[in-house]
C-alpha cells in the first residue's frame, strides 16, 4: 500500500504534527521563516483537502489566523500573514497538499478495509470539524478530528471579531496599513516570509485583467467559477460597504433619465395632446436628486474606507464602465432640471461635469489604444457603451445651454470612438471573452449611444437634419431588433447594473419625441407614446423587482465576487486527480474521491447551518 | 535555413569594403597612392550609407516639409486680427526662404540617396517594400515633396502650370501605391489588414490627404475629393482595427513608437485636406481636428509608452515631429475659424511645442550624425533591415525578429 501510496508517510506525519500542530505552530511562529512556512504548509494541507476549492483558501488563511491567534501571547497577528496566506504557500502547495490529504483518506478508507465507512467517518468528523471551523471561522481543522475539540476550545475565544477584521484588512486603506505599521513595530525576527508576502501584497496591487476573465464569467462577470477561489469567505455576509458595487449608480441613471423624459413629455410640441403634468417632472427631479445624493455618499464612504475594494472593482472589465456612470447621473439631473427650479445656469458648470468624463476618458480609450492587456479586442463588451454615451449626454446638454465647440469636441470624440465600439461588438472576435453568448439585458445598451446621438447633433445643429435621423434611425432598428427577442432576456439573476439597462430606452423614447417634434404625424406620436409607456412599465416592473430583492429576499446586495478573486489562479483538483489515476490507475481511488467531494459538499451545507446556531448561542 | 545560406552572400557586401581596405593597405605600403585610397574611403562610405539607408530617413524630410508648410502658413494671408497672429506675421519672410530652402537641400539629397539606393541595391529595397513597416515609409518622399509643393516660396498656388505637373509626378506613386497596398488588404492571403495593420500604416493615409489638400489648393476639386474619399475611408478601417489590437501591440518594437503619433497626425491632415476642399474650417474640419487634439492629449498622458524608444537617439524619433506640425497647422486654421482666446491660447502652445521638438530633432541629429550614418549602428526602422540579415525567403524570420 505505501507503495501505492506514496505520500502516505506524508500526511501522516503531519497529521500527528498536527496534534502537536498549532501548539509548535505557537512557539516556532517566533523562529524561522522557513520552519514557519513549512508548518503552515502541513497544517494547511490537512486543512486544504476537507473542502472543495472555493473555501479552500480563506479557510486556510483563517486556520494560519487561528494559529497565530492560538499563541499564548495572545499578540495580535500580522494580519499580513493571515491575508497573504492564501495568495502564496498555500496556492504554491495546494497541489500538494490536496494530494497529500487525499492519499491519506484513502489510505485510511482502505486501511480499514471499509472505505465506506472510513470515508463516512471521514466526513462525520469532518462536520464535526467544520462545525468547528464555522465557529471559529477559519478553523478548518480539516482532518484533525480528535483535536478538533481541543482546537474548538482554543479557537472559540480568540477574538472572532478581530479576525473577522483582519480579514477585510486587505480590502481597506488605512486600517490595513495601520495594523500593519503596528504588527512591525511588534515584531522582531518574524517570519521574514509574510513580510514579504505583505510587501509583495501592497505592491501586486494592479490584477492583471486575465485574472478576472480566468476566474469570473457571465454576462456580466459576476459569477465564480467552479474552479476559482476568493480571497474573502464565502460563507459570511461581508460588510455592507463591501457588498455595495459601482453599479448601484445604475440606479441614479435610470431614475434620472425618467426625469428626463417626463419633461420632455411635458413640453414637446409633438406631446402636448396629451397635457402632461409637469408636477410629474419635478416628483421624479426631486427623487432622482435624492438617490444621486445617498447613492454617491455611499460609495464616497466606501471609497474612503474600502479604496482597495474600489480599485478592484476599477480594474474589472465590466465594472470599470460603470465609474462614467456618476457623471452621466448628473448631467441627466441637470437635463432634466424642471424649469421651476431654475432656468438659467452657469456655463462653467458644464465644464466642470464634463470634466471628470474627460479625465476618465483619457485613461479609458487610451488603455484601447496602447495595446497591452486591457485592449480593446479583449475587453470589449456592451458596458463599454457607457464611457461612450457620456460623450453624446455632455454634447447634449452643452449644445442645449448654448455652448457649441466644447459640445462638438465631445460629439467627435464620442463619435469616433463609438464606431469602434460599434465594430468591434459586432464583429464578436473570437479573442473576446467578454461578450455574453446569451442575450442579456446589458445588450439594451447598444440601443443607447445612437439615440443620444441623434439629439446632440440635432441640438448642435439647431434642428432634426439628415445626421440626427440617421442616428436615430439606427437606435430605432437596434430596439426593435432586441424588442422582438424579448423572450431570450429571460433566465437571469437580477442586478442593480439592470437600472442602468433601462435609460438607453428611456432615451429612444426622448429621442422619438424629438423626431416626431420635426416630423409630426400620427406614425411618429402613436410611437413616442409607446415607447414611453414601455419605458415606464419597465422602470416600475424594476422598481417592484429592486423592492422585492430589497425588503423580501433580503438579497439585494449579495457578496460582491468579482472584487475578491485571487490575484493567483489555485492549482486545480484535478491535476492530481489526473496524476492519480495515471499512476496507480485504481477506480475505486476515483470513486472514493467523488463520493467525497460530492458527500462533501453537502456536508458543508448541513455544517453551516449547524455552526450559525452555535456560533450565536457562543 | 534560408538565412544561414544569405548570410554570408550579405556579409559578402560588408566584407569587401574590409578587404577593399586591406589591399588598400599594402598598396600604400608599396606605392602611397593617395588618391586610390581616398576613392575607396569614399566608395566604403558611401556603400555603408546606401545599405544603411532606408525609407524611414525620410521622416526627416517629412518633418521639415510640415514645418515649412507650418510657417508658409503662418505669415500668409490670413482673416485672423488678433495680435497673436499678427506678432507672429512679423515673422520675416527671408528666414521663411531659408527654412525651405534647407528643407528642400534635405529632401533632395535624401531622393538622391534612395534613388541610388535603388539602382544598386534593389533587393533591399524590395525587402522593405515587403515588409509591413517599411512599405508604409515608401510613402514619405511622395507626402514630402508635395508638401515642400505647396511651402514653395515662389509657388503661387493657382494654375502655375509647373506646379500641376509636380503634382502629377508626386501624386502617380501615391496612386501606384494605393492600389497595390490596399488591393492587398482585402485579398491577399498573408497581407490582411488584420496582420499587417500597425501605426505606421496611417502613412499611407496622410499620403492621400496630402495629394488630396494640394490637389484642392490648385483648383481640381474632383481629384481632391477622390483622394480625401479613397483616404478617408481606409481610415475608418484602419482606425478601427488599429484600436481593437487584435494582436496585441502589433508587435511593433518598442522603437518604433515615436510612430504612434501618426494617430492624431492622420485626423488633423484630414481636417486640413476638408478645409481646403470645402473652403472653410466648417464643422466636419472641427470634428476631425477635435479627434485629432483628443488623441494627441491621450498620448501626451502616457509618456511610459515612449520611455523605452527614448533611450539611444534614432531615426524613428524624427517620428515626432511631423505630427506636431500638422496639428498645429489645424490649430491655426481652428483659431482663426473661431476667433477665440483659448483657440488663440491653443495655437500658441502647439505652436511653441512643434517648433521646439523640430529644433531639438535637428540639433539631436547634428550631433549625432555618426550614429545614424555608422553600418553597425542598430537601426530602427523595424531591425529587419540590420542585423539579422533577411533574405526575402525568410519572411518567417523577418516578423521573428520584428
Amino acid at each position: 500500500m505505501s507503495a501505492a501510496f506514496p505520500f502516505l508517510h506524508y500526511p501522516r506525519c503531519g497529521h500527528f504534527r498536527m496534534d502537536h500542530g498549532e501548539h509548535l505552530a505557537s512557539v516556532e511562529l517566533q523562529e524561522s521563516p522557513d520552519e514557519v512556512q513549512s508548518l503552515l504548509k502541513l497544517i494547511s494541507s490537512n486543512e486544504v483537502a476537507v473542502f472543495d476549492s472555493i473555501i479552500v483558501e480563506s479557510e486556510t488563511s483563517n486556520f494560519s489566523n487561528q494559529i497565530n491567534v492560538s499563541q499564548p501571547t495572545g499578540h495580535q497577528r500580522k494580519p499580513s500573514i493571515s491575508i497573504s496566506m492564501p495568495s502564496s504557500p498555500t496556492a504554491a502547495s495546494s497541489a500538494g497538499t490536496k494530494s497529500v490529504f487525499f492519499v491519506d483518506d484513502n489510505a485510511k478508507g482502505f486501511r480499514n478495509g471499509v472505505p465506506d465507512s472510513s470515508v463516512a467517518s471521514n466526513t462525520l468528523s469532518n462536520t464535526e470539524a467544520k462545525a468547528v471551523k464555522f465557529l471559529s471561522q477559519p478553523t478548518r481543522k480539516g482532518s484533525v478530528f480528535a483535536e478538533a475539540a481541543k482546537i474548538r476550545n482554543i479557537n472559540q475565544q480568540p477574538n472572532i471579531k478581530k479576525l473577522k477584521d483582519k480579514r477585510f484588512d486587505s480590502f481597506k486603506t488605512w486600517s490595513g496599513k495601520l495594523e500593519r505599521q503596528l504588527s512591525n513595530l511588534r515584531r522582531k525576527s518574524r517570519e521574514i516570509e509574510s513580510e514579504e508576502n505583505c510587501v509583495r501584497n501592497s505592491e501586486n496591487e494592479a490584477l492583471p485583467v486575465d485574472r478576472y476573465f480566468d476566474a469570473l464569467e457571465g454576462p456580466e462577470l459576476e459569477n465564480l467559477r467552479a474552479s476559482e477561489e476568493i480571497v474573502l469567505p464565502d460563507d459570511k455576509t461581508w460588510p455592507f460597504l463591501l457588498r455595495y458595487p459601482i453599479s448601484s449608480f445604475g440606479i441614479c441613471l435610470g431614475v434620472g433619465s425618467q426625469a428626463v423624459m417626463w419633461k420632455t413629455l411635458a413640453t414637446a410640441t409633438s406631446t402636448k395632446f396629451l397635457h402632461i403634468n409637469p408636477i410629474i417632472n419635478l416628483i421624479l427631479w426631486w427623487i432622482s436628486v435624492a438617490l444621486v445624493a445617498i447613492v454617491a455618499s455611499i460609495y464616497l464612504v466606501k471609497v474612503i474606507l474600502y479604496f482597495e475594494a474600489v480599485r478592484r472593482e476599477y480594474y474589472h472589465p465590466i465594472r470599470v464602465n460603470f465609474f462614467f456612470a456618476p457623471w452621466i447621473s448628473l448631467l441627466f439631473l441637470v437635463l432634466g432640471m424642471p424649469p421651476s427650479v431654475t432656468s438659467n445656469l452657469p456655463l462653467a458648470l458644464w465644464y466642470v461635469l464634463m470634466t471628470p468624463i474627460f479625465c476618465l476618458e483619457l485613461k479609458i480609450y487610451g488603455q484601447w489604444m496602447s495595446g497591452g492587456q486591457r485592449r480593446l479586442s479583449k475587453v470589449a463588451n456592451p458596458s463599454n457603451h457607457l464611457s461612450i454615451v457620456g460623450n453624446f449626454v455632455g454634447a447634449l446638454l452643452g449644445a442645449s445651454m448654448g455652448l457649441k465647440e466644447g459640445p462638438l469636441f465631445f460629439f467627435a470624440v464620442g463619435l469616433a470612438h463609438y464606431t469602434v465600439l460599434f465594430v468591434t461588438l459586432y464583429q464578436r472576435l473570437p479573442t473576446n471573452e467578454t461578450l455574453p453568448k446569451e442575450l442579456h439585458p446589458v445588450f439594451f445598451l447598444f440601443v443607447a449611444a445612437p439615440s443620444v446621438a441623434s439629439m446632440a447633433w440635432a441640438t448642435i445643429q439647431g434642428s432634426f437634419d439628415y445626421g440626427s435621423r440617421i442616428a436615430y434611425f439606427i437606435a430605432l432598428f437596434l430596439y426593435f431588433s432586441l424588442a422582438i427577442r424579448i423572450n431570450f432576456f429571460r433566465g437571469f439573476k437580477f442586478s442593480l447594473a439592470w437600472w442602468a439597462y433601462t435609460f438607453p430606452m428611456t432615451g429612444a423614447a426622448v429621442a422619438t419625441m424629438r423626431y416626431s417634434s420635426a416630423v409630426t404625424n400620427i406614425v411618429t406620436q402613436t410611437l413616442s407614446v409607446v415607447l414611453s409607456v414601455v419605458a415606464t412599465l419597465t422602470v416600475t416592473a424594476l422598481l417592484v423587482t429592486t423592492m422585492l430583492h430589497a425588503f423580501v429576499l433580503r438579497d439585494l446586495f449579495p457578496n460582491d465576487i468579482a472584487i475578491a478573486i485571487s490575484d493567483r489562479k489555485p492549482k486545480p483538483h484535478k491535476k492530481w486527480f489526473n496524476l492519480r489515476h495515471g499512476s496507480s490507475g485504481h477506480s475505486r481511488d476515483i470513486e472514493t474521491f467523488l463520493k467525497f467531494a460530492s458527500a462533501d459538499r453537502k456536508d458543508i451545507e448541513a455544517a453551516l447551518k449547524i455552526p450559525t446556531e452555535e456560533a450565536t448561542s457562543v | 535555413m534560408a538565412v544561414i545560406t544569405s548570410q554570408p552572400e550579405l556579409q559578402l557586401v560588408v566584407g569587401t569594403p574590409h578587404t577593399s581596405s586591406s589591399v588598400a593597405i599594402d598598396h600604400i605600403q608599396n606605392s602611397s597612392c593617395l588618391s586610390t585610397i581616398i576613392a575607396r574611403r569614399i566608395k566604403e562610405s558611401l556603400t555603408s550609407i546606401l545599405t544603411k539607408f532606408h525609407a524611414g530617413y525620410f521622416r526627416v524630410s517629412l518633418s521639415l516639409g510640415g514645418q515649412a508648410l507650418l510657417w508658409k502658413t503662418l505669415i500668409g494671408p490670413t482673416d485672423d486680427t488678433s495680435t497673436l497672429r499678427l506678432t507672429l506675421h512679423m515673422f520675416h519672410p527671408t528666414a521663411f526662404t531659408l527654412l525651405w530652402s534647407f528643407s528642400f537641400f534635405t529632401l533632395v539629397l535624401l531622393s538622391i540617396l534612395y534613388l541610388l539606393r535603388c539602382l544598386f541595391y534593389f533587393k533591399m529595397v524590395k525587402e522593405e517594400f515587403l515588409h509591413r513597416v517599411g512599405v508604409n515609409y515608401l510613402f514619405a518622399p511622395s507626402i514630402s515633396w508635395l508638401l515642400l509643393l505647396q511651402s514653395g516660396p515662389f509657388f503661387t498656388p493657382n494654375y502655375h502650370y509647373s506646379y500641376v505637373v509636380l503634382w502629377w509626378v508626386f501624386a502617380v506613386p501615391v496612386v501606384v501605391l494605393d492600389v497595390k497596398i490596399y488591393g492587398q488588404w482585402f485579398t491577399k492571403g498573408k497581407k490582411f489588414l488584420s496582420a499587417v495593420a500597425n501605426p505606421t500604416s496611417q502613412l499611407s493615409v496622410i499620403g492621400n490627404l496630402v495629394s488630396a489638400q494640394a490637389a484642392a489648393n490648385m483648383g481640381w476639386k474632383e481629384s481632391a475629393i477622390g483622394f480625401f474619399s479613397l483616404g478617408m475611408v481606409h481610415y475608418l478601417v484602419l482606425f478601427v482595427t488599429l484600436y481593437q489590437r487584435l494582436s496585441g501591440t502589433d508587435r511593433l518594437p518598442t522603437m518604433l513608437r515615436p510612430a504612434f503619433f501618426l494617430f492624431f497626425a492622420a485626423p488633423s491632415m484630414a481636417s486640413l485636406a476638408w478645409q481646403s476642399i470645402a473652403g472653410s474650417f466648417d464643422t466636419t474640419s472641427k470634428m476631425l481636428f477635435f479627434l485629432s487634439l483628443f488623441l494627441f492629449m491621450s498620448l501626451v498622458c502616457r509618456p511610459t509608452l515612449f520611455k523605452r524608444s527614448m533611450r539611444r537617439f534614432n531615426v524613428a524619433w524624427w517620428a515626432y515631429s511631423f505630427p506636431l506640425s500638422v496639428l498645429a497647422l489645424a490649430s491655426m486654421e481652428y483659431a482663426e475659424e473661431v476667433k477665440g482666446d483659448i483657440a488663440h491660447l491653443l495655437m500658441l502652445l502647439l505652436l511653441t511645442f512643434s517648433v521646439l521638438v523640430s529644433i531639438t530633432l535637428i540639433i539631436f541629429t547634428l550631433l549625432n550624425t555618426k550614429i545614424l550614418l555608422l553600418p553597425n549602428h542598430f537601426d530602427h526602422i523595424g531591425s529587419f533591415l540590420s542585423l539579422p540579415r533577411v533574405s526575402p525567403l525568410s519572411k518567417k524570420t523577418t516578423t521573428t525578429c520584428v
